[in-house]
């Protein structure tokens, strides 16, 4: 847990839960798995704010308790997970994937289970289908059914599971009948359960779910008490009871890694390549496991049986194309074989190495110039290179040569390895050689990105606070407006109060509006990168 | 350690000069003797940010979820600081919403099953607690049909805390005036006793 993460991780859950679970969410990152009562005494809050914030961060699934590591006596521990905590970054770009593949009603349900962690599949559906009719027009409401079919989808294409059931510590009999439990959980068991590892994760159940959406008017706090404690006394019933979904982020990344790869091949090469990856991709879906190297060979009759139906190239046109592909010297496609027309696989792991590299080499061009980057790319692609070679092969100047290397070499983006000649090491008789390592490089650029991220929240809050008086100002003169408006007022009372904002500082507002969405664009875009180089350095690992 | 090699005479460096690329007569840079700027100037500029409809999208979506979730359950305020003295109308004022979901007490009917079996094998009472919390926690983040009942009252609780709270009194909250108002004003009246 590198400083920059725990700061990053910090300052999402202080936007976004407040300071209190930002205080316990830190501890707990900055110390790894601690006991209930540790929490409390070292971060010096009350038992029931940390149980509270405990509490949240469990139901977003930030945080596992496990049994203790003295024993079965001892207390349960709990454990921030950073990897899901940064996940909030990525939450827009989830929310608007689940718009493009499934409209308005799947980026409901994705933000509504998004914000709370996990859900039943009928509260869900209630929830949707009100927040759906309130914007449809008077007299239309969504029914309950189109937003259940909508969300078996999600669930059959993996984008929603299930929660997995917990087994807990010191019980030798699993209480619960469920099919679901893994069967013959031992009390201490220390390894973390995906939930795929539960048999029915992507099960729908059978829920009763008659109704449509109710559509909120002005008679709504007498109505919101009457419901509120109808829903508390009279609990209705669906038949999901304790079935809780969450958002499957695994499924998100694997479709934004396709997705790059779709879009690299567009840009390096054309259109049509760009659908025959995308059909290729399309086909292996089911079949590639999240972790494969490459996907399962297909072969060429297949792809040209499957291609979209208004691309009408012809059997030679797409064989062409293919040769074009395995020959290009990115490799995103292999052949792995001659029957049926020639197999071929696309190669996902050296794809994300690929795009990875690409990244590294536009950080150094856009930072450094366009003859450091030449040099950086030299070096990636010769490995090792002597002081002298580095000059002939980039055909650059010795001594300009001599200064790129040592800025990159002193923002630790190339490495000089030492190979002696005799035992000693006597630098005479030394080989000095630049060397570029795309594995760490990305690491450190990767912490990197963190760090920008982090001064980007940073900044923007700085922004809204030196603001506050003139924002706040803002937002009690629209409140009146709205409440000047709703009860019918003349337009030169609009006017009046419109005018108690005077030019300078609806400037100042326009600005300061300006740069902060700025610099929250910014970090969606920064988020991008962050995405491609952990999918680079999860594939690596996994080798 | 150049500079010292340099200034001696001796010219032993721990790595050799001309592979290095450092030729005989040239000065190196010189070396500088603070901490570098907070705000460096770039020789490059950034390029700008990318723009168009799907990054405006996405820029709302972010700023929306922002707001919706301030107002969520999930955020969670720090206590109120306490007053120097208790008083009597202290019961009466909303300071924190009433989380009975928290407050679990051993020994209720829904969680009967899962409390017997780990009172039984329990060693003492400190633990047993802290194995009832994480029961009861478990069992209200990840829906256990043994707790079911429990865990809706409490998500129930959760989300309707202030009405319930504002429905167990049938006064009006502002009627509990602390008379702080009016004790502050005479500071110097410390004698007199404050009703």
């Amino acid at each position: 847990m590198t400083a920059q993460e725990v700061r990053l991780c910090g300052l999402l859950l202080q936007e976004h839960f407040g300071d209190v679970v930002e205080k316990v969410g830190t501890h707990l990152l900055r110390n790894g798995a601690q006991h209930l009562r540790a929490i409390v005494q070292e971060t010096g809050t009350p038992m029931d704010l940390v149980k509270k914030s405990l509490c949240v961060l469990i139901q977003h699934g930030a945080c596992a308790f496990s049994s203790g590591r003295k024993g079965p006596g001892s207390p349960v521990e709990y454990q921030a997970s950073f990897e899901r905590i940064l996940r909030i970054l990525r939450y827009p770009r989830y929310i608007y994937t689940a718009k493009t593949l499934y409209g308005d009603t799947g980026e409901l349900i994705i933000e509504e289970l998004l914000q709370r962690g996990h859900m039943t599949m009928s509260s869900t559906v209630k929830t949707v289908a009100d927040r759906l009719t309130l914007n449809m027009e008077e007299g239309h409401s969504m029914e309950y059914s189109e937003v259940s079919n909508t969300f078996s989808k999600l669930v059959e294409t993996h984008f929603l599971q299930r929660c997995p059931p917990v087994e807990v510590a010191g019980k030798a009999v699993s209480a619960t009948p469920d099919p679901a439990t893994t069967p013959g959980a031992p009390a201490n068991n220390t390894t973390p359960s995906t939930p795929e590892s539960f048999a029915d994760c992507y099960k729908v159940p059978h829920v009763t779910l008659i109704g449509r959406g109710k559509r909120r008017n002005s008679s709504e706090d007498g109505e919101d008490q009457r419901n509120a404690k109808r829903a508390k006394e009279d609990p209705e019933t669906h038949g999901d009871e304790g079935i809780y979904w969450q958002v499957n982020f695994e499924r998100f990344h694997l479709h934004f890694r396709d997705q790059a790869i779709i879009s690299a091949v567009a840009n390096k090469l054309d259109q049509t390549s760009s659908e025959i990856v995308r059909t290729m991709l399309r086909m292996s879906e089911v079949t590639t496991p999240p972790i494969a190297t490459c996907t399962q060979a297909l072969s060429a009759n297949e792809i040209f049986r499957s291609l979209p139906p208004n691309y009408n190239i012809s059997r030679p046109i797409l064989d062409q194309y293919l040769t074009l592909l395995v020959d290009d010297p990115m490799e995103f496609v292999g052949k792995s074989g001659d029957s049926g027309g020639g197999m071929y696989v696309v190669n996902l792991h050296r794809a994300l190495a690929n795009l990875a590299r690409a990244t590294l080499e536009s950080v150094v061009q856009e930072r450094f110039g366009s003859r450091s980057a030449r040099i950086f790319r030299l070096l990636l692609r010769k490995r090792h290179l002597e002081q002298k070679q580095v000059e002939d092969f980039a055909m650059i100047p010795a001594k300009e040569a001599k200064d790129m290397l040592y800025t990159l070499l002193s923002e630790n983006l190339v490495q000089l390895q030492e190979i002696p000649k005799t035992p000693d090491h006597a630098p005479s008789r030394t080989f000095y050689l630049y060397t570029v390592n795309q594995l760490p490089t990305a690491r450190m650029l990767l912490q990197n990105c963190f760090k920008t991220v982090a001064n980007l929240i940073e900044r923007r809050l700085f922004e809204t606070k030196e603001s506050k008086r003139l924002l706040e100002k803002s937002q009690r003169i629209e409140a009146i407006l709205a409440s000047l408006q709703a009860s019918g007022a003349e337009p030169e009372q609009l006017t009046e109060v419109e005018e108690m904002i005077t030019p300078p500082e609806k400037q100042q507002l326009e600005s300061l509006r300006h740069h902060i969405n700025k610099l929250d664009s910014a970090e969606n875009q920064v988020d991008e990168t962050i995405f491609l180089l952990e999918s680079y350095i999860k594939a690596m690992k996994r080798l | 350690m150049a500079a010292r090699g340099r200034g001696r005479g001796r010219r032993l460096m721990s790595f050799s000069v001309e592979a290095v690329g450092i030729s005989r007569g040239e000065s190196l840079p010189p070396s500088i003797l603070q901490p570098t700027p907070l705000f460096p100037p770039m020789e490059q500029k950034p390029l700008p940010l990318v723009g168009g409809e799907e990054v405006e999208y996405m820029l709302a979506l972010k700023q929306e979820f922002r707001g919706a979730m301030r107002s969520l359950p999930f955020f969670i305020q720090p206590d109120a600081p306490h007053t120097d003295v208790e008083r009597y109308s202290d019961k009466y004022h909303s300071s924190e919403p009433a989380d009975s979901s928290l407050d679990w007490k051993p020994g209720e009917a829904a969680v009967a099953v899962s409390l017997v079996k780990v009172s039984l094998t329990a060693c003492f009472a400190p633990q047993t607690l802290e194995k009832k919390e994480e029961e009861v926690s478990s069992g209200e983040e990840e829906g256990e049909e043994k707790k079911k009942q429990e865990e809706e009252e409490a998500e129930g609780e959760e989300e309707y805390d202030e009405e319930e709270f504002e429905e167990e009194t049938d006064y009006i909250m502002s009627y509990f005036d602390n008379g702080e108002e009016f004790a502050g004003d005479s500071d110097d009246n410390m004698d007199e006793a404050i009703y």
